[in-house]
């Protein structure tokens, strides 16, 4: 194993992969094993103050600020959100930068995140990617945007204007690879902490369904982004210990 | 004569990406949507260089690799794996089947020309004057 680990690093930085946060990895591993020490996990995600805002976003939902929260300690999160909370929470960081790193690279576009409750217009058609992820750890990821980001982000990859994108099998296939780059990206962190999952091919199409089906005894992570009018929103939902 | 690059991805978008990364360059494109379809052309083609996917329908990115190095009038061909998967497991697999190289995506053209150039000798095509 830790021969493995030596030649896996070897040839990481060979190929200039970009490693994962620490305290992500960390945090995965210890969540990997269903009976791990919460006052070990605790001392992760006090450690990383990304990790803290976004457990303490994540609990105190219906919170619109940070005056308003009910929960303000990380230990009093995990106690209320159960160690289910903290994957999502390890799950979500890899999906973020993911997508993050996809805009840059192939829009040239710094996608801002920001709490998903100020996220305003979400109603009406748009459309919606979905990925599930089945074996020690089931789920879904999702990715919405408006029917016109979609379009002006299918323009960017495909280097045309959006205007010039009527085809709606190509938009949906540009929607569907940034979703698969996300959630490969998330796969790999998940497998290599011992949760190994497979995905199944994503789904893209037109809807206007915001209804988010949770995984039994699992919980739902929300991450709002935003450059310019282009408004794309993730959502995670995971059940940890299936296998 | 032109390098012949053989892109295997069942993503158009990717696909796309790729060809216009090599568009100026001396380099005809040749493309298939799986594993099993990349065999074929692979076979038919003889290509200087494959892009490959790893998670496919039909038939993925590391089965098609493992049956290239297996086949004797194939195994030659240089390949770079093109991916959203980075996990050690798939790595140090795809790494002991032999591979010249890893490009995670998302990724911009010129990472894709720059490790492309380490394995083939690429040529800019002459400006038109």
């Amino acid at each position: 194993m830790a021969a493995d680990t030596k030649q896996y690093d070897e040839l990481a930085k060979r190929y200039g992969f970009a490693p994962v946060p620490e305290s992500v990895s960390r945090l995965t591993q210890l969540v990997a094993q269903q009976y791990a020490d919460l006052d070990e996990i605790a001392a992760v995600i006090q450690g990383d103050p990304v990790l803290t805002k976004r457990l303490l976003r994540v609990v105190n939902s219906h919170a619109t600020c940070e005056a308003e929260y009910t929960i303000d300690t990380v230990e009093q999160a995990i106690m209320r959100n159960g160690m289910g909370g903290a994957l999502i929470l390890a799950m979500g960081t890899p999906l973020a930068l993911a997508l993050q790193k996809a805009f840059q690279t192939m829009l040239g576009l710094k996608l801002e995140q920001f709490p998903a409750h100020q996220l305003v217009g979400v109603n009406g058609e748009h459309m919606r990617g979905s990925i599930g992820f089945a074996g020690k750890v089931n789920g879904h990821v999702y990715l919405r945007m408006t029917l016109q980001s979609a379009r002006t982000v299918a323009a960017g990859i495909f280097g045309c204007k959006p205007e010039e994108m009527t085809n709606a099998d190509e938009i949906r296939d540009a929607i569907g690879e940034l979703l698969n780059i996300m959630t490969g990206n998330f796969k790999s962190n998940l497998c290599d902490s011992g949760l190994d999952c497979k995905l199944e091919p994503p789904k893209v199409g037109i809807t206007d369904d915001y209804s988010t089906p949770i995984e039994r005894g699992g919980g739902i992570e929300r991450i709002a982004f935003r450059s310019g009018a282009i408004h794309p929103f993730v959502e995670v939902t995971a059940n940890p210990w299936n296998g | 004569m032109a390098l012949k690059i053989l892109s295997v991805d069942d993503s158009r978008t990717i696909r796309l990406i790729v060809g216009k990364a090599f568009k100026p360059y001396e380099c005809d494109m040749v493309e298939a949507t799986n594993g099993e379809e990349g065999l074929v052309v692979a076979a038919r083609e003889k290509p200087d260089l494959i892009i490959l996917d790893v998670t496919m329908p039909v038939m993925d990115g590391v089965t098609m690799l493992t049956k290239l190095k297996a086949d004797d009038a194939l195994k030659g061909i240089p390949v770079i794996m093109l991916t959203a998967e980075s996990g050690r497991e798939n790595v140090l697999h795809i790494a002991k089947l032999g591979v010249r190289d890893y490009l995670v995506k998302p990724f911009k053209d010129d990472q894709l020309i720059e490790k492309a150039g380490r394995v083939i000798p690429l040529q800019k095509k002459p400006v038109p004057a």
